[in-house]
């Protein structure tokens, strides 16, 4: 690394032409190469290879500019800009992940900031239709002033915005009821990469309005959202919204609001729920009895939530990264547990009647609530779900560090039990970047039931100082590994965060098999010229011959480890 | 070589036909899609089988057209350049009910009739279309998109396909959900973010053969109540509608016009086996048609697993209280609850009005609940200029996701082709449809003359799905001549 550290980062810059033709588009004041500026896109708060870009001081990470653009008309100047010089951009949001350069070459972001606008809240037909940059607590907070709200927000937190959740990912705490962001679709205008514009569901038929996500006939709403953001830029989203039981507001603290001094008391991370919604703790012996009462709760059709929240509780819980290690260590939350969010949207007496559902479910399945007489100092530890079921506010804490990976596994419920022994694996051939490493291993994985049940998404982390190349590199051999031993098992690796996801299927044919080589046929029809993020979703020959040795040999390594043949 | 002597070759004797008879019952449907006839029907069993014939279609430029059970009703599987029938009914397993996961994985042939028996043995249920026959695949239903009776609910009666697997129409064998990773199937999502499988939706069999798919099924209730509300009009129980929507009482509701409940209730009918079928003179239903309520709302009250009764009358309360503010009336179902409880898993007891006159021609389509009033409307005005009679146009309204929309099937009751007025029928029933998608009512399944309609309005979106269609199928052997193919 030493040789590395001295070398310099060159930033690569626009031609002059190019970068005057997109200043005419927006205008002085939203488009900028400097330096400071455009270094901010080169570091994603948890895609784990961008950091080690920055490690291996990599100039290619560094994009040759920003443009801001205000209007769909603009995005589609810049982008048809884009293609007469044959330019990458990268369309940008939060800067989570799937936002950084994906080659070589001079390239533009743009950034969709300015487009902030709620556009419309139908309240007859339950959806709203936002700008490219509304997150989800404007929208939650407009809304639920109609009686109404959407359903739930990311874990991670809810400044993530939902035109970047439909290219990638929108997992919810409520999933149980309202399934993933992709299951609250009514259409997306987007910006497609040779500039075209494309809508899809009823609001492209004219006069239809905007309220029914399907068709005409084949459906390209799907097709667009497995496009990673390469198969165009979403400028308007249009998203499904539910009853709302709750008032128009949601409760404050009772301590009220905090200053800097005090800010880490637990007394201001003490929410009561919602009007008409309630929230139950239960613990579990053993992670069987945990499984069959999911299972059984939701088969009930009871609740609008169910998760088990494992070492995320020591996270979202703990007011410095101090508690949360502390918690860790002394297994204060219990190793088996989940919660269950009680809605009355029809009546009070649907919560009762709710209750007494799930009341018999725990009895009959060996599970106990944390109670005033159970384990009540971690009730009161986790009051800081009462809000966060609903609306997340402590996801940042997750970041104190770095949330490098994120395992995401799909299927039933057993799912949670295969992580559990993959990840052990994984921590046994790598060592722990951190304690809260073993959240998963050592007690239950995040496991979130979507869908009644149907399936789940298990969820285990790695948490590696971001200032420390080692741990990275070390976080990196979860990441690839993962991927490796899920097809390897053939369980589903959705949602692997250390690697950019789509590109995997070019590293892994398994998949599919052969999704790679479909992925290639839509990517020519959408961006012909290859220019919206290139490589992001699929390679071509080109790319993936030109992709960085070291990242085949990772991925080779892996698949070698696990008893995969290598790839070339 | 002959086609037949080809297609032989590759599936063996005894299921490959070209004779006139066989032909020519392919060759349409009870729709106003005109008729064309193919030039074989072969009747693969396997997945293999079906990739030599997508192979052989692609060196000899032989169109394909994918047929499970034909009972798609308005002309998605009738030939527009001949070809293969590629009759997939003789793959007609039920792979597996999974009954911890609540799916069940079926091939194409599977009947929605024979899946719902094979539920029902292990206290489950599947959701299916209210007015499809029996015998119509289960898999077809579902990747067709046809609405399930418990649409109002966004939980239970939407989304219904999980796992697909699918040949695509280069022969590639490509599966979707978690079957992707080449484990068991029981999820939409695989290890992909993409959500491909949507687009193999109401595609007609244009984009692929889908050789088995994976669908949610239910808890099969074992308590039940429906009530049901009268109305001079839909636009009177409108507020009401909302209403119970928005408090998400019932899994299904649904909304008929007095010919569809007649048609439903009378004695006299059967459900014929096939369309168009011979028309039946009834007093009953003539009686019937007397005596009920322009539009009767249906809500249905299930009991869940646990606790069922406390579930029923949670709801009940509500909904009387919401009945009470609208002043709304009660409808007594004496007599009528079992007929309509067991409708509600066996959908197809409205298709007695095929007894009518024989052929039946819908207008399908989406809108939102509070513009329904506007498209019944043109429908009236329509029907008065080729005088055709209000009272004979068939009503089923479908609240979709709590009234996010609603799914809208209004019915013009004609002869089989060739009858009398059969001609007028087809004019008032194209016109009719032509006003509506230019008021913005939303074919969101383009049969027949709506795919003209529909995608000479869809602009860019109609431009990029031919794109993918030539990029994925660039012989074009899949159902040539369907939707903007």
């Amino acid at each position: 690394m030493a040789a590395e550290q001295k070398q310099k980062v060159t930033q690569k810059k626009l031609a002059p032409h190019v970068y005057q033709a997109l200043e005419d588009v927006v205008g002085k004041r939203w488009i900028s190469e400097k330096r400071s500026l455009v270094e901010t896109y080169s570091k994603l708060s948890i895609e784990g290879m961008t950091f080690v870009r920055k490690h291996r001081k990599d100039d290619t990470a560094v994009p040759a500019c920003v443009v801001l653009p205000g209007t769909t008309g603009e995005v589609q100047s810049i982008v048809k800009v884009c293609n007469r010089y044959s330019v990458p951009f990268i369309p940008f949001t939060n800067g989570q992940v799937f936002s950084a350069t994906t080659n070589d070459q001079p390239t533009l972001i743009i950034h969709l900031s300015r487009m902030n606008s709620i556009i419309n809240i139908d309240t007859d037909n339950m959806v709203a239709t936002l700008q490219a940059y509304v997150d989800y607590a404007q929208l939650q907070a407009e809304a639920m002033k109609h009686g109404l709200w959407n359903g739930g927000t990311p874990l991670a937190t809810t400044v993530c915005k939902l035109s970047s959740q439909f290219s990638f990912a929108g997992l919810w705490q409520t999933d149980l009821k309202y399934g993933l962001l992709n299951r609250n679709l009514v259409s997306v205008k987007m910006v497609l990469p040779d500039g075209k514009i494309l809508t899809v569901g009823s609001r492209c038929l004219p006069k239809a309005g905007d309220f029914w996500e399907y068709g005409p006939g084949p459906d390209l709403l799907g097709m667009q959202r497995g496009g990673a953001g390469s198969n165009g830029i979403v400028t308007e989203i249009t998203v499904k919204l539910h009853p709302w039981a709750g008032d128009t507001t949601l409760p404050e603290v009772p301590h009220g609001r905090p200053s800097l001094e005090d800010v880490h008391e637990p007394k201001y991370d003490s929410p009561p729920p919602p009007a008409n919604h309630r929230l139950h703790w239960i613990e579990f012996k053993d992670f069987s009895s945990q499984i069959k009462t999911m299972r059984d709760i939701s088969h009930s059709g009871i609740a609008i939530g169910l998760n088990a929240t494992g070492v995320y509780s020591a996270y979202y819980c703990s007011q410095t990264q101090e508690m949360t290690w502390e918690r860790c260590k002394n297994k204060f939350f219990p190793d088996y547990n989940c919660y269950v969010i009680i809605a009355g949207i029809t009546s009070a007496k649907q919560i009762d009647y709710e209750e007494k559902v799930l009341q018999k479910i725990v009895e009959r399945n060996g599970g106990t609530f944390l109670t005033a007489d159970h384990k009540p100092e971690v009730l009161e530890a986790l009051k800081p779900w009462n809000l966060d079921c609903i609306r997340h506010t402590c996801g940042f804490r997750m970041n104190r560090k770095m949330y490098a990976n994120a395992w995401l596994p799909t299927g039933p419920f057993e799912v949670g039990r295969q992580t559990q022994e993959f990840w052990s694996d994984a921590l046994n051939a790598f060592g722990e970047c951190d304690i809260t490493d073993r959240g998963g291993a050592d007690d239950t994985p995040f496991l979130y039931a979507l869908q009644r049940g149907r399936f789940s998404f298990a969820e285990v982390d790695n948490y590696p100082d971001p200032t420390n190349p080692e741990e990275i590199q070390k976080a990196a051999g979860y990441g690839i590994y993962g991927m490796a031993r899920l097809v390897k098992e053939k369980v589903c690796p959705c949602l692997m965060a250390f690697l950019s996801v789509e590109p995997f299927t070019t590293m892994f044919p398994e998949v599919g098999p052969n999704q790679h080589t479909l992925f290639q046929k839509i990517r020519r029809v959408f961006d012909p010229k290859g220019v919206n993020a290139p490589g992001r979703q699929v390679y071509t020959r080109e790319e993936w011959e030109n992709v960085p040795p070291m990242l085949k040999q990772w991925v080779n390594k892996m698949r070698e480890m696990v008893g995969l043949e290598s790839v070339q | 070589m002959s086609l037949k002597k080809d297609l032989t070759n590759l599936l063996g004797s005894n299921a490959v036909f070209d004779d006139e008879e066989t032909l020519r019952h392919y060759s349409r449907d009870q729709s106003f899609v005109p008729q064309c006839m193919p030039d074989a029907v072969a009747f693969p069993e396997s997945v293999e089988q079906i990739q030599a014939i997508v192979a052989y279609a692609n060196q000899t430029a032989v169109p394909l057209v994918p047929y499970s059970s034909g009972l798609n009703m308005h002309g998605g599987t009738v030939p527009k350049e001949g070809g293969v029938i590629l009759n997939m009914s003789r793959m007609n397993r039920i792979i597996e009910v999974d009954q911890d996961n609540w799916f069940a994985v079926v091939e194409p042939g599977v009947t929605i009739r024979q899946l719902q028996n094979a539920l029902e043995e292990k206290g489950l249920r599947a959701m299916l279309p209210l007015g499809t026959p029996p015998a119509r695949s289960a898999l077809t239903s579902c990747v067709e998109r046809d609405p399930a009776l418990a649409s109002a609910s966004f939980e239970y009666g939407n989304d219904l396909l999980m796992d697909t697997e699918i040949v695509l129409p280069d022969g590639e064998l490509f599966k979707t959900g978690l079957w992707s990773a080449g484990g068991r199937p029981g999820s939409h999502m695989g290890p992909v973010r993409s959500m491909l499988y949507r687009f193999w939706t109401a595609a007609q069999g244009t984009l692929g053969i889908l050789t088995k798919a994976c669908i949610k099924v239910e808890h099969l209730p074992g308590m039940m109540e429906i009530r049901a509300f009268r109305f001079n009009s839909f636009n009177e129980s409108l507020a009401a509608l909302i209403d119970i929507q928005r408090r998400e009482i019932g899994l299904e509701c649904f909304l008929l016009n007095k010919l569809n409940l007649a048609a439903l209730y009378c004695d006299d009918w059967h459900v014929p086996e096939e369309f168009p079928a011979s028309p039946v003179a009834s007093q009953d239903f003539s009686t019937l048609l007397d005596a009920l309520p322009c539009w009767t709302l249906f809500v249905c009250l299930h009991g869940a697993p646990e606790l069922p009764e406390e579930k029923i009358a949670y709801q009940a309360e509500t909904l009387d209280e919401i009945a009470g503010h609208h002043g709304l009336n009660s409808v007594p179902l004496n007599g009528k609850q079992e007929l309509l409880q067991h409708e509600l898993l066996r959908p197809w007891g409205v298709l007695k009005k095929y007894n009518f006159k024989g052929a039946v021609h819908d207008l399908s389509f989406k809108a939102p609940l509070k513009r329904i009033p506007e498209f019944q409307h043109i429908i009236a005005r329509v029907a008065e200029k080729y005088a055709y009679p209000i009272e004979e146009i068939g009503g089923y309204i479908l609240p979709v996701e709590r009234g996010r929309g609603a799914h809208c099937e209004f019915d013009f009751h004609a002869g089989p082709d060739g009858a009398a007025g059969h001609e007028r029928i087809h004019a008032l029933w194209r016109e009719a449809g032509e006003l509506l998608v230019d008021e913005g009512a939303f074919f969101d399944r383009p049969y027949g003359d709506w795919a003209d309609m529909m995608y000479s309005r869809t602009g860019e979106y109609t431009a990029k799905l031919r794109e993918l269609k030539i990029e994925l199928d660039p012989n074009n052997i899949l159902n040539p001549g369907h939707l903007c193919f």
